[in-house]
């Protein structure tokens, strides 16, 4: 009898508290995520690994993960946002600088790359020192010369935030801001930066056709360059040696990261989408236009410096006339409807420090 | 709707469990460090290590893991990744089943999957100041404070001992075999202090010295050394 009382009471509590639960509202709105899928694009292959696996793919991640990517405020200045460095009118690399600006009028030691495709590695930075695309902008935030800011103090701005806490309850389902769930929601607008949509891809998928010059210049991209620049990516996302002489700021590249003398001077294949917007070139931005990139391929493998890559064993001897071709190929690689979407940029003005 | 019902229905059972709980046997860690053989002080006290070199501690934080228990019979392990701090000394309380026990295990740092799958929490959480920024990876063993013998800039020592990939892997198991052999009973508590002795961590299977290594920063030939000595440093004081 006394036992039956008590379950009946167990019972009541428990009916209570779900319809307590059910009826209260936090005030930042309703959580109803809608999810996205990924779309590998036709003829690409499956990325390496799932990055979305435990970061389920939703709009309100999306854009949450875009509003922190152009938020100046992020930064210890307030002035540098990852937009700053990343534009999208450039493929999302810096405009026309070798270095970027970061906090305080100091400068990056690197040349800002184009973000595209990131689903697709499986490091990132020119040594690949950063071994998934969350954890990634843990390092723009709190380097010195970038964003210049720490974490707790990042996180105290955003749950200072009420559009911010509103955001994440619609993207996490409560408005609890943690370093995890931001790191996933830039993840989640990063990894959605997907270009497959160039005149080059129209022509692989029977929608447009190369003028002569573009074929011919595509002829010699295979047979020159497509061995580290693979297609469809345009990269295999090795770690190689270019060619390119040491800088001054002795950066080694994937060196830095194994320690291994045989490392020195590799740097990750970059992407050659959308390069005709992403210059300057390589590592440290140190070639400003195609044509000198080629000039530099040509000069470099007539001199075959020590440690250069064995794809590059033989000279690459091209004339005038076929160099051109080669960079107008280069050129079929831009995709305007990635550097100039409405969907991946800012929602409003956006002002670039120079 | 369904899913917070969901969650409710499952407090409501996490918590009848809960009561239960407390008639399981109890088992709880308390790590105990040393230097010179007293308590370590944060901050202020000065201590010697075998090279006669003065320094002081600012700060000693190192993640374990993957805790085992073995008996004759029973093993019992828990995978739950800890960050401990020398200027916190509270105890891990763990319930445990019943059985004898004479050994037990754990992991100086964090498993190699868990340093390469994005971002984490609690314990892991980057916020820690425990995750390497520009070479992905937790630090396994970060050991701060200052030496006259240093000869980094303003006399510090920096040793962030960490790395998971091959061959700098510095996740150490660690191996203790308890003086006598624990029983556990329902409703017993038991406490095990065990001792970290920093004397050791200088001068154990290799010699680290403040003069020649004030700054260890990255993962790699120096890192190994200073974990191989991990395992010197660990003894169990006593079990209560
Ligand atoms: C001050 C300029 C600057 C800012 C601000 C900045 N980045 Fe970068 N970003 C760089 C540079 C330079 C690199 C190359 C770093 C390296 O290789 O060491 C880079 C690399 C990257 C990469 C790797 C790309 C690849 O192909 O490997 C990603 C992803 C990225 N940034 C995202 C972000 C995000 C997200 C933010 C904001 C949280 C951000 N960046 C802020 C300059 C910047
Ligand atoms: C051995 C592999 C390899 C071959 C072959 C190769 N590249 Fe590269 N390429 C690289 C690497 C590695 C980098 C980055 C080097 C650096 O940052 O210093 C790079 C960088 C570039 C860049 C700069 C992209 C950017 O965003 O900064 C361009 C453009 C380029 N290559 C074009 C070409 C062309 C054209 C050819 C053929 C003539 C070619 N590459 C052949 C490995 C290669």
């Amino acid at each position: 009898m006394k036992i039956k009382v008590l379950i009946s009471f167990f019972l009541f509590i428990a009916a209570a508290l779900v319809f307590i639960s059910a009826t209260n509202d936090d005030g930042y709105g309703p959580y109803a995520p809608t999810p996205l899928k990924f779309v590998i694009p036709t003829g690409w292959p499956k990325p390496p690994t799932d990055i979305f696996a435990k970061n389920k793919l939703t709009e309100e991640g999306f854009q949450l993960g875009k509003k922190l990517f152009y938020d100046p405020r992020l930064s210890s200045d307030k002035e540098i946002s990852c937009a700053s460095c990343h534009q999208p009118f450039a493929g999302f690399a810096t405009f026309d600088h070798d270095l970027s600006h970061g906090v305080l009028n100091t400068f990056t030691t690197r040349n800002a790359p184009a973000l595209m495709n990131l689903a697709w590695m499986t490091a990132y930075h020119w040594d690949g020192g950063i071994n998934h695309i969350e954890v990634q902008p843990l390092s723009p935030l709190t380097a010195p010369n970038e964003m210049g800011s720490a974490l707790d103090t990042v996180l105290l701005f955003l749950k200072a935030d009420t559009s911010y806490k509103r955001l994440f309850k619609k993207a996490f389902g409560d408005a609890n801001i943690t370093s995890q769930r931001m790191l996933k929601a830039l993840a989640q607008f990063t990894g959605s930066l997907i270009t497959a949509n160039s005149k080059y891809d129209r022509v692989m998928n029977g929608r447009d056709s190369f003028s002569r010059f573009e074929a011919n210049g595509y002829k010699h991209f295979k047979v020159h360059c497509a061995s580290c620049h693979k297609e469809p990516l345009f990269t295999d996302n090795s770690f190689r040696n270019n060619g390119r002489p040491i800088n001054r700021f002795k950066d080694n590249g994937r060196m830095m990261i194994t320690g291994l003398a045989g490392d020195s001077l590799k740097f990750k294949v970059p992407s050659l989408r959308n390069v005709q917007y992403s210059y300057p070139y390589m590592h440290d931005g140190s070639i400003f236009s195609v044509p000198q990139v080629v000039d530099h391929y040509m000069k470099v493998t007539a001199a075959q410096p020590k440690g250069l890559d064995s794809n590059l064993g033989s000279p690459i001897k091209l004339t005038p006339l076929q160099k051109n071709e080669l960079s107008y190929f280069l050129y079929t690689l831009t995709d305007t409807s990635f550097t100039k979407s409405k969907r991946f940029g800012p929602d409003g003005p956006v002002f670039f420090k120079h | 709707m369904i899913r917070s019902l969901f969650k409710k229905i499952c407090s409501c059972i996490a918590f009848v469990l809960l009561c239960n709980l407390f008639s399981y046997a109890q088992v709880s860690f308390k790590f105990n460090i040393t230097a010179n053989g007293k308590p370590l002080l944060l901050n202020d006290s000065s201590y010697t290590n075998g090279f006669n070199e003065a320094y002081q501690v600012t700060r000693l934080k190192y993640y374990i893991s993957n805790i085992l228990f073995k008996g004759d019979d029973v093993m019992l392990f828990n995978e739950r990744v800890l960050l401990m701090d020398a200027g916190n000394t509270d105890s891990i309380v763990f319930p445990s089943s019943n059985g004898n026990y004479h050994s037990l295990d754990f992991t100086i740092g964090v498993d190699s999957a868990l340093n390469c799958s994005g971002a984490q929490d609690e314990a892991l959480d980057p916020l820690n100041g425990m995750f390497w920024t520009w070479n992905s990876g937790y630090i396994f063993f970060k050991l701060e404070g200052y030496s006259p013998a240093s000869k980094a800039d303003l006399g510090r020592i920096e040793h962030h001992v960490g790395g998971y990939r091959f061959p700098n892997n510095v996740a150490r198991r660690i191996t203790l075999p308890f003086p006598r052999k624990l029983e556990v009973k329902a409703g017993s508590k038991h406490t095990i202090i065990v001792n970290i002795d920093l004397d050791k961590y200088w001068k154990g299977i290799s010699d680290i010295k403040i003069a020649d290594q004030a700054l260890l920063m990255t993962p790699g030939r120096l890192a190994i050394k200073a974990a191989d000595n991990f395992q010197g440093m660990f003894s169990i004081k006593s079990i209560e």
